[in-house]
């Protein structure tokens, strides 16, 4: 693997202040690599430290007695049982796709190319892509971020090659004409925080109606 | 979204080295709540002594065990003191209303109660654990959202604990708190910000009036320092 998420990206997972888009980026290029796992128990660990640091806010009369009633009817809590994944994918992606990525029902986009919406924010939006090897997606710019984490396969632009785990951040200052590696399919998980410009004229007007 | 945001920055900045304690805080939970519970911490001095003093990560890891082992409550009693006021001032620095923030204090310790259990001192610190629990508590419940979580189930099969892993926690924990203290000033600063401010980076940058691209190599070289501190390769 060699394109990691930044510190700053790292951090704002760590102390919750991404969006559970970014989230489920991040939480997923994690799946795949034990270095950023390290550093976000690293970052949870300065939060541990800097909230035992922090001056106690007084609390209510009541806080003690009140919490001790709740306690009453509270039963100890059970991790989710899971049925294992057959084809290794991790959580969280697997409960956003419902399934295993094998079993994803692709909706098509042309010979080449499959996508599957996953879900919406605002005017972020998270999906699935899917394009046969080799499969240009298309010159494209960005009007806001874009970040692309690869499941499967790999791809390559003028910033280099990304292989699974490996994430691109591209923001407005980025063109960019991704080409699907040769080999197998190349899936991504991709998050846009606004539509993309295409260059080519079909996709300008097809893009919009497939949501980039 | 935030009445009680202090007015400028420099006031979001917590104290750093010795602990500041409030006693009357500490004495009006003791008095309300513990007195049911004190012919047992009579016969257990050590608990009684986590009370009235700050309990050292051994002592909050034990109590902690304690919880999970037999549903202890006056060593929950103990936890309480301990970090429901710090929740409750965690939350309050990002942005929720003072009833809010008791509210989901209380659910806090509630979680602290029902996952006492899942709790692993060789995986990280008490304070670490807490951290992680109001921090998700906050993103359901502030941001009406829930956070991606890895299953751990998903990883490479987990050793058998060694009684050692949590000493060499407790230490790794020593040596992270002696090199956040000796952070520079502008890069705690950001790391700071970065914890108790809920906003995005650009937005620290732009109240701080400097380049984005200052808070995150601000950023990097916190990071690389405390790594390092760490004994951890970058």
């Amino acid at each position: 693997m060699r394109h990691h998420p930044a510190d700053d990206l790292l951090l704002a997972y760590a102390t919750g202040t991404c969006d559970e888009a970014i989230g489920l980026v991040i939480a997923t290029h994690l799946a795949f690599c034990a270095v950023c796992r390290q550093s976000v128990s690293l970052m949870e660990e300065i939060g541990g430290s800097l909230l035992e640091d922090l001056p106690p806010a007084p609390l209510a009369q009541t806080a003690f007695a009140d919490t001790m009633a709740r306690l009453e009817n509270a039963t100890p809590y059970a991790r989710p049982v899971r049925t294992p994944s057959r084809d290794g994918t991790p959580e969280p992606l697997r409960s956003y796709l419902g399934g295993d990525l094998s079993a994803v029902r692709w909706r098509r986009m042309g010979p080449r190319l499959a996508y599957l919406p996953l879900f919406r924010r605002g005017g972020t939006r998270v999906k699935l892509l899917r394009g046969a090897p080799g499969t240009e997606v298309g010159g494209h710019s960005h009007r806001g971020m874009e970040f692309t984490l690869v499941l499967k396969g790999g791809f390559t632009d003028a910033t280099g090659n990304y292989g699974p785990g490996d994430l691109q951040v591209a923001d407005s200052s980025l063109s960019h004409s991704p080409v699907a590696d040769a080999g197998e399919d190349c899936i991504n998980l991709a998050v846009t925080t606004a539509s993309l410009k295409f260059e080519n004229f079909i996709q300008k007007i097809a893009g919009p109606l497939f949501g980039f | 979204m935030c009445l009680l945001r202090p007015k400028s920055p420099a006031d979001q900045m917590i104290h750093r080295g010795s602990r500041p304690v409030e006693p009357a805080m500490l004495a009006h939970v003791a008095t309300a709540a513990i007195p049911a519970f004190r012919p047992v911490l009579r016969r257990r001095p050590l608990r009684f002594k986590a009370m009235i003093g700050q309990p050292g990560p051994a002592e909050l890891n034990a109590l902690l065990a304690q919880v999970a082992a037999t549903r202890d409550r006056a060593a929950f009693a103990a936890l309480f003191a301990h970090f429901a006021p710090r929740i409750k001032s965690y939350l309050m620095r990002q942005g929720a209303r003072p009833a809010q923030a008791e509210d989901l204090a209380q659910e806090a310790m509630l979680n602290l109660w029902r996952k006492a259990h899942l709790f692993d001192a060789s995986k990280a610190s008490a304070g670490t654990w807490l951290f992680t629990i109001a921090r998700n508590l906050r993103i359901d419940a502030l941001r009406r959202e829930k956070r991606p979580e890895l299953d751990a189930a998903d990883f490479a099969p987990e050793p058998e604990p060694d009684p050692g892993d949590s000493m060499a926690m407790a230490k790794s924990e020593q040596r992270l708190r002696g090199a956040l203290k000796i952070l520079p000033p502008d890069q705690m600063r950001i790391v700071e910000l970065s914890f108790f401010a809920d906003k995005p980076h650009s937005q620290i940058a732009a109240e701080l009036d400097i380049p984005l691209g200052t808070v995150k190599s601000r950023l990097r070289l916190a990071m690389s320092r405390l790594r390092a501190a760490l004994g951890e390769m970058p």
